[in-house]
């Protein structure tokens, strides 16, 4: 890394920028429902969303919390605040990151890794706006092509073709590591079929067991 | 006016728009400062450009599955609340659950859309948004903090062992998400006989070794980039191939 360079004060202004930004943007997306009834000439159900909000923050806001705790160190400070705005974090911004660290071979904790993941989900936000915006345009060509029932497994099956492509790219990283979470994740969902819908929680508990099995193998100095 | 011409009303895009143009502005002021401070950093510019290109391909295909998601969600809550919802924080299975929690709190169902008027749409989006909020309030009020906290925990480690266990953390963390989405489609193939999830993901792992073998035996260095990209693109495709 360049020595003039000011990384510290690189990162405060990110973070300072990340606040200002996600401070109005969550602000905006609040009120906004509320512009929507005074626009509509309608009225909120107070109680309706009280209901709902506790239906969905018991299953989601403790989600949220562990989402933060493990996302911020993997995605890095500019990442981070532009992931949680930005959604669709598992099945895009992750695996962007990861991709962008691959190909640029940074290593995580370090300036150059929190420059490349910043901009992997900044590029990849913009995309993503632009695909939908451009999608919301063409609505109406475009909804009989893309509800065609020949291509509906294609994007029924976009987890499985990101997941099986990174797979592939990390299993052989290292199977001592792979091969516990991916057995047991197999063992459990055949004994409780129900988990088989729950991967957003699984794989919290199977992260969280695949770390656990790299820490002792790397105690132990049996990574290469 | 019926429930589907005002939640369809041109006032409702405009005001969406605009919260969306917000983003993306902020989209484009952290990308170009990171950009900057990574030439400035001493970076090789063609890794800048690389990350953008390999990040924006990577990008397209599971924003069109977004765009499908919005498809799905416009039959109930109009274009544009669904157009904000999935371009915002969140992602579509949460769309769906929470949208889907909140018009079941008032009696009525997504499912049944004639059932549904304005004001249980307003009330919809808000618990929406307010349900997936706690991870952009946890980054206003920590994000600064635990960053840099979890930056040194990680540093420390590499000075402390020699070799990185943060690197190898990280690895084994995607290996934690892969594992768990790969290992419920092998249940789901040995449970409910549901074998094309499987047969996708094994069709995108052996076009991935494939790219790697050429980028890494064939010296085909420039494919790196777009291996991601094309095992998705060609498994997707033999996934309709499969289902035919």
């Amino acid at each position: 890394m360049n020595k003039s360079f000011d990384y510290e004060q690189y990162d405060n202004s990110i973070h300072r920028l990340g606040r200002i930004t996600n401070t109005i943007g969550i602000l905006s997306l609040l009120t906004l429902p509320l512009v929507f009834s005074v626009v509509l000439g309608t009225s909120l159900s107070w109680s309706g969303f009280a209901k709902g909000l506790l239906r969905v923050s018991i299953t989601y806001l403790p989600i949220c919390i562990v989402e933060f705790l493990i996302y911020v160190p993997i995605l890095g400070s500019g990442g981070s605040y532009l992931s949680f705005i930005t959604g669709n974090i598992i099945n895009m911004k992750l695996p962007c990151a990861y991709n962008a660290r691959e190909i640029a071979k940074t290593q995580a904790g370090t300036p150059e890794d929190s420059i490349i993941t910043t901009l992997a989900v900044g590029v990849s936000s913009l995309v993503t706006m632009l695909v939908i915006f451009i999608g919301v345009l063409l609505l109406i060509p475009l909804t009989p092509v893309l509800n065609n029932p020949t291509l509906r497994p294609a994007f029924d099956n976009l987890l499985p073709a990101l997941f099986g492509a990174l797979g592939a790219q990390y299993f052989f990283k290292s199977w001592k590591i792979s091969a516990v979470p991916l057995i047991l994740m197999i063992g459990l969902s055949i004994a409780i079929p129900a988990l088989i819908a729950q991967t957003t929680v699984m794989m919290i508990l199977i992260g969280g067991i695949a770390i656990a099995i790299t820490y002792f193998f790397h105690k132990k100095g049996a990574l290469q | 006016m019926d429930y589907f011409s005002q939640a369809n009303s041109a006032p409702l895009y405009i005001l969406v728009g605009v919260v969306l143009l917000f983003v993306a502005i902020s989209c484009v002021l952290f990308t170009r400062k990171s950009y900057l401070a990574g030439l400035k950093m001493g970076m090789d510019r063609n890794v800048l450009r690389t990350t953008i290109t390999a990040s924006a391909l990577f990008t397209v295909l599971p924003s069109i599955s977004i765009l499908l998601g919005v498809i799905a969600l416009s039959g109930s809550l109009g274009v544009p609340s669904s157009w904000l919802r999935l371009s915002v924080v969140g992602n579509l299975s949460y769309e769906a659950i929470a949208a889907e929690a909140a018009s079941q709190a008032m009696g009525v169902s997504l499912k049944d859309a004639a059932s549904l008027t304005t004001g249980h749409l307003v009330t919809i989006v808000l618990v929406m948004t307010t349900g997936i909020s706690w991870g952009i309030i946890a980054t206003i009020f920590f994000g600064k903090s635990y960053s840099r906290k979890s930056t040194q925990l990680l540093n420390k480690s590499k000075k402390k062992e020699g070799k990185s266990f943060a690197d190898w953390a990280m690895v084994a963390m995607f290996i934690g998400f892969c594992g768990t989405f790969i290992g419920s489609y092998v249940a789901e193939a040995v449970v409910f006989k549901h074998f094309l999830p499987l047969l996708t993901a094994l069709v995108a792992g052996l076009v991935m070794k494939g790219c790697e073998y050429l980028v890494n035996e064939k010296q085909l260095a420039w494919m790196e980039n777009f291996s991601l990209s094309l095992s998705m693109l060609i498994a997707m495709t033999a996934a309709v191939l499969l289902a035919l």
